[in-house]
């Protein structure tokens, strides 16, 4: 029995690995040559020649500066935002708190995907449209975040903050260090998933955008790929630029990524 | 905390203040500002007339719509249930002790951190007829006689094999994580009980493993149900909503009626019909978590 869980184990494994294991190969095989069979995608002679194009002839490497940009400039306000307002709702005992939590509460159940035609009005009459401030600011009010991150503020007692406040200290210094602290793992963890969504986010660049110096990585890769069908050496090289910075983020950060989406699986 | 009111109202308010200006302006006004929208006639360069409830009349029949909401329900039924299996299977493979434990437990994850473009092309590329690599492996393994192709992205029945077969590898890894952490909460010590009382591995898999997984699954559920409802991209590569629009999900209809067809109106119209169906499909989740007894985490 044991080894018919080890057979489909690497199976699967396999599955898995080789489209990644393929879009690799190919991308530093020579332009031009005669696939035949499988076997001959993997045989040399190999080049990375190609990279070299693509690197200097197109404005991929501006869109991944792009992607990066956006998705670290959202992901810090994200939950810079979140985390204030978490705070506020969790040990703040201000009026129309109960009012202000259902209010944004409600926001879990607003898709983006259906406001997005009247957003696009929204950020035109802002003027908002074709630039990074339409691209970041939109992303920056994240619902989900915060009931997050006030569930992780609830779960720190209330003596505590009494006793920093006998001491003198005020509301500010009690959430940034205090609280902030305290939540750290919290924070990374709706940090990760936040520039996982931003580095992903498709719909809105694509709608709100048109400069094609301001493209992210999702919306320009296809711009790029419709101009080559002939050989699959060009699109294989685009997908591994595109993926490689991503994916070596993850072997680094493999163990928080994990944790921070046990955590969200837990709260949410 | 303890402070006097007004003291906490003022400072609650600075606290709030960001969130609740992005919130208010990019979520809560879009939703109000839609409704407006709807009942004019509204292009991408301006508002023109109004029109009274014209859009919702037509909005209910038209076929279009139907068919689009339809298709993106196709894609629910054929994602959600294989969804919950293959991330049931991977988190036990990468339970099990072995060597290899840890190269599982990444490369099951690994397709969920590509960007959403790249993941769509590597499956253009992998289903191409002739030259893509599904193809090229079944003529090799002899699966496939020489001269046949399996032409996946232009029948429909294929094009949605492929399509969910993408979906799969690219987004299973989250769930994949939430069910190998559930399986580890499990407490050794049942399986050790069950062990002494002679139960075999399939036993003990139906029996203990499965019904602890219960709420996790039942979450991830749901959770898959509204999000495979919203797609839009992966088809949008593949097959571009065809043949014939017959794999067109309903986000791909919006945006075609808004911004090819020049009607933001209409659009909008559209989009709270959508928001309706994943208000309900909402409303079902928290119902079905908070019911008396659902939550045995």
């Amino acid at each position: 029995m044991k080894w018919v869980y080890r057979i489909v184990s690497l199976f699967m494994a396999v599955v898995f690995a080789a489209p990644l294991v393929w879009m690799l190969v190919v991308s530093i095989k020579e332009e031009g040559m005669k696939i035949i069979n499988v076997l001959d995608w993997f045989k040399p002679p190999y080049s990375f020649a190609v990279y070299d194009e693509i690197l200097t002839g197109t404005k991929l490497s501006n869109w991944i500066i792009n992607s990066l940009l956006v998705a670290v400039v959202v992901t810090l306000f994200t939950v810079l935002f979140a985390a204030l307002a978490g705070f506020a709702l969790s040990k703040l005992p201000f009026r129309y708190r109960t009012l202000t939590f259902f209010l944004i509460l409600a926001g879990l159940l607003i898709p983006g995907e259906a406001t997005i035609i009247p957003l696009y009005q929204v950020a035109k009459d802002m003027s908002l449209l074709n630039s990074y401030q339409g691209l970041i600011i939109p992303a920056l009010a994240s619902p989900v975040a915060v009931i997050v991150l006030k569930s992780f503020f609830d779960g720190i007692p209330a003596d505590l903050l009494e006793s920093v406040q006998i001491d003198g200290g005020g509301t500010w210094r009690i959430f940034s260090q205090v609280m902030l602290p305290l939540t750290k793992p919290a924070l990374a963890s709706m940090a990760i998933l936040t520039f996982i969504g931003s580095w992903n986010n498709f719909l809105w660049p694509f709608l709100s955008i048109t400069d094609d110096n301001l493209f992210t990585l999702p919306m320009g890769i296809p711009t790029l790929m419709s101009q080559y069908s002939e050989d699959y050496v060009k699109p294989m090289v685009i997908n591994a630029i595109s993926s490689i910075p991503i994916i070596i983020l993850f072997v680094i950060f493999e163990r928080q990524i994990v944790k921070g989406i046990s955590m969200s699986g837990i709260k949410g | 905390m303890k402070m006097k009111k007004g003291k906490a109202d003022l400072q609650a308010l600075l606290f709030l203040l960001p969130f609740l200006a992005v919130y208010g302006l990019f979520t809560i006004w879009p939703m109000i500002k839609g409704v407006e929208m709807t009942f004019y006639k509204w292009t991408l360069i301006r508002k023109m007339s109004y029109i009274g409830w014209d859009h919702y009349r037509e909005v209910l029949k038209d076929r279009e719509v139907w068919a689009a909401l339809w298709h993106s329900a196709i894609f629910v039924v054929f994602t959600t249930p294989t969804m919950v299996v293959l991330s049931i299977t991977l988190a036990l493979i990468a339970n099990r002790r072995s060597v290899l434990q840890k190269f599982y437990r990444s490369i099951f994850f690994i397709p969920s951190v590509l960007s959403v473009a790249v993941a769509s092309y590597l499956g253009l590329f992998v289903f191409q007829p002739y030259t893509g690599l599904l193809n090229s492996v079944m003529h090799w393994i002899g699966l496939l006689p020489g001269d046949q192709e399996l032409f996946w992205l232009t029948e429909t029945g294929l094009a949605w094999v492929a399509i969910t077969v993408l979906t799969l590898w690219w987004t299973v890894g989250f769930n994949f994580i939430l069910h190998l952490s559930a399986i580890q909460e499990i407490p050794e010590e049942i399986y050790d009980a069950a062990k002494l009382d002679g139960a075999n591995d399939r036993q003990m898999f139906w029996k203990i493993t499965l019904p602890y997984l219960g709420p996790i699954t039942r979450t991830i559920t749901m959770l898959q149900i509204i999000a495979s409802f919203k797609v839009f991209m992966q088809i949008y590569i593949i097959t571009g909503g065809g043949p014939l629009d017959q794999t067109r999900p309903i986000i791909q209809l919006i945006y075609q009626t808004g911004f090819k067809k020049n009607d933001l109106g209409y659009a909008a119209t559209m989009s709270y019909l959508l928001f309706v169906v994943l208000l309900i499909l909402s409303a079902l989740q928290y119902w079905l978590n908070n019911r008396k007894g659902a939550d045995v985490r």
